[in-house]
């Protein structure tokens, strides 16, 4: 479990040097809907820090958002102290070849197997010797168990192992920048348990930063240091996760109690239910 | 069809033609890039070329056994069947090699080229390769547009190749043409540049237009099951009217 820092509740956890990630007055509107608007939030350097929010809060957006997948229709964003609107197409490159980041669905490359996957950032970006590179490769996939699995194809592992294979491959260049999209989901319990050992042992042995992504608050509470409550496009709570769970607001009353009822609706918004169903309103 | 709707199926459609123009200039962008990765590029000449050998040779040699056969029939009417080795390897050449081989190349390795990508970009593996700073323009898409275009005309060329042995074996070894007359008048009327380096410019064009129809489409995709069916039909419905647009305007100013 990790020590409580000594902080103002609503502040992230302070750090020596200024945040890795910041996100200032964000908006977004994809499709017609909006789903940031004037989202900010900071995620502290060599802390692990945790988005959770109810389904389609668009935590998944900002993590694009801050990778330069999706830009922004307002706001800024800067990452390691660059705004990533002012970026070329290649100096987000080199950029994003500080981050690691974990996918929702692995994005495994189908064409080539587990070594090969993990091996492929190493192989397209750095000249090494076969041998440093089946090294490199082969103790990444021991920190996730799969070392026995290199010479399989992803289509011969389940959802877990995909999901492990990932991120050894998000982590074979000791990014800065890890980012974690879902990475319980799917995983049983003992995988689960390694891989929340790995991700706190990354941050605590190579300072690097976190952004994780997550609706297992049993897990997250473990690994995070920080956590952010995103709802109706804006940071609806946010603490330390333990302090979080205990606090007596509606958003994190209804997010961590699991209740339908509260300032997030269980309904997708729709027409009348009595009428739906073809009764008169108010009729016997 | 209400004439709103029409108008917004045309624009649809310049719509698609503009983003494909795009694309193209994408592509030509990326290809410094993707000198990179020749493997890469010498894996989808050997997918899209050599995997396609099987249907195009045994369409080439069918193709030129019915020519040799309507030539014979509609040459023997005018007394003129000694020049059946000509004019088989004149349309082979000039016409059928190219634009056939191009349409069997849109339904073989372009749909294969589409679906590919589709499924790539519906499993967030394009996305996976942007996060790790690997171009997918570079790294996918290029190499099999350059592969289309080196591909294509060794294809026509095998096509071709193909097509005159089966016409030589129904007009010669069955209709009972004489063997020298058959390749004699064929080497003496056919021009090495006019004729069959012509067929290989366009066969090459083809292979780009195919090539860009098929990466645009998978590309472009929506991420589903339905969008990547139906992005793998627009490959083939959209390279076979622009192949053969493109060969009218080809053969008017190559004549």
């Amino acid at each position: 479990m990790n020590a409580r820092p000594d902080h103002n509740p609503d502040q992230p956890p302070a750090t020596d040097s200024p945040a890795y990630v910041r996100v200032r007055g964000v908006r977004t509107v994809l499709g017609g809907k909006t789903i940031f608007d004037g989202l900010d939030l900071d995620i502290p350097r060599g802390k692990i820090t945790a988005v959770m929010g109810p389904s389609g809060t668009g935590k998944t957006t900002l993590l694009r958002h801050i990778t330069g997948q999706l830009p922004v229709d307002a706001g800024e964003i800067r990452v390691d102290g660059r705004n990533l609107a002012e970026l070329s197409r290649n100096q987000l490159f080199e950029l994003r070849e500080t981050i690691g980041y974990l996918f929702q669905n692995s994005a495994l490359l189908t064409d080539f197997s587990v070594f090969e996957n993990v091996a492929f950032p190493l192989r397209q970006h750095l000249r090494l010797p076969e041998e440093i590179v089946r090294n490199i490769v082969l103790t990444r996939l021991q920190a996730v168990g799969l070392r026995g699995a290199a010479e399989l194809m992803p289509a011969e592992l389940s959802g877990g192992m995909a999901r492990r294979v990932a991120l050894a491959r998000a982590i074979v260049r000791d990014p800065g920048l890890m980012i974690y999209d879902e990475p319980f989901v799917g995983l049983d319990p003992i995988a689960l348990n390694q891989v929340l050992k790995l991700i706190r042992t990354l941050n605590d042995t190579l300072g690097i930063t976190s952004v994780l992504v997550a609706h297992e608050f049993a897990a997250v509470r473990r690994a995070a240091d920080w956590v952010y409550l995103i709802a109706g496009g804006k940071v609806a709570a946010q603490g330390h996760p333990e302090e979080l769970a205990e606090r007596d607001s509606p958003w994190t009353r209804q997010f961590f109690g699991g209740e339908a009822d509260g300032p997030v609706p269980f309904q997708y918004p729709a027409r009348d239910y009595a009428a739906d169903l073809g009764f008169q309103a108010g009729g016997a | 069809m209400s004439q709103a709707r029409k108008q917004l199926a045309i624009g649809d459609a310049l719509a698609q033609v503009g983003a494909a123009g795009l694309f193209l200039f994408s592509i030509l962008a990326a290809i410094p890039g993707s000198l990179r990765h020749v493997r890469e590029t010498l894996r989808q000449i050997w997918f899209v070329g050599a995997m396609s050998l099987v249907i195009i040779m045994t369409c080439g040699l069918f193709v030129g056994m019915v020519l040799s056969l309507q030539l014979y029939y509609t040459l023997a009417k005018f007394g003129g069947t000694a020049a059946l080795g000509t004019v088989v390897a004149l349309s082979l050449f000039r016409e059928l090699g190219p634009v056939v081989t191009a349409l069997l190349f849109a339904g073989r390795a372009g749909t294969s080229i589409t679906a590919e990508i589709g499924l790539m970009r519906a499993t967030d593996q394009l996305s996976a390769m942007e996060m790790m700073a690997v171009d997918p323009l570079a790294y996918v898409v290029a190499p099999r547009f350059i592969a289309g275009v080196v591909a294509m005309p060794l294809l026509a060329c095998i096509f071709n190749a193909l097509g005159i042995l089966g016409a030589h074996a129904v007009g010669v070894s069955w209709l009972g043409l004489d063997n020298g007359t058959f390749w004699g008048n064929m080497t003496a009327n056919v021009e090495v540049w006019s004729d069959l380096v012509n067929g290989v410019w366009k066969s090459a064009a083809f292979g780009a237009v195919v090539a860009l129809i098929a990466t645009f489409q998978g590309y472009t995709t929506p991420p589903t099951s339905e969008g990547v069916a139906y992005a793998t039909t627009r490959t083939v419905v959209s390279s076979s009217i622009t192949v053969l647009a493109l060969d009218f305007v080809m053969t008017a100013f190559l004549m």
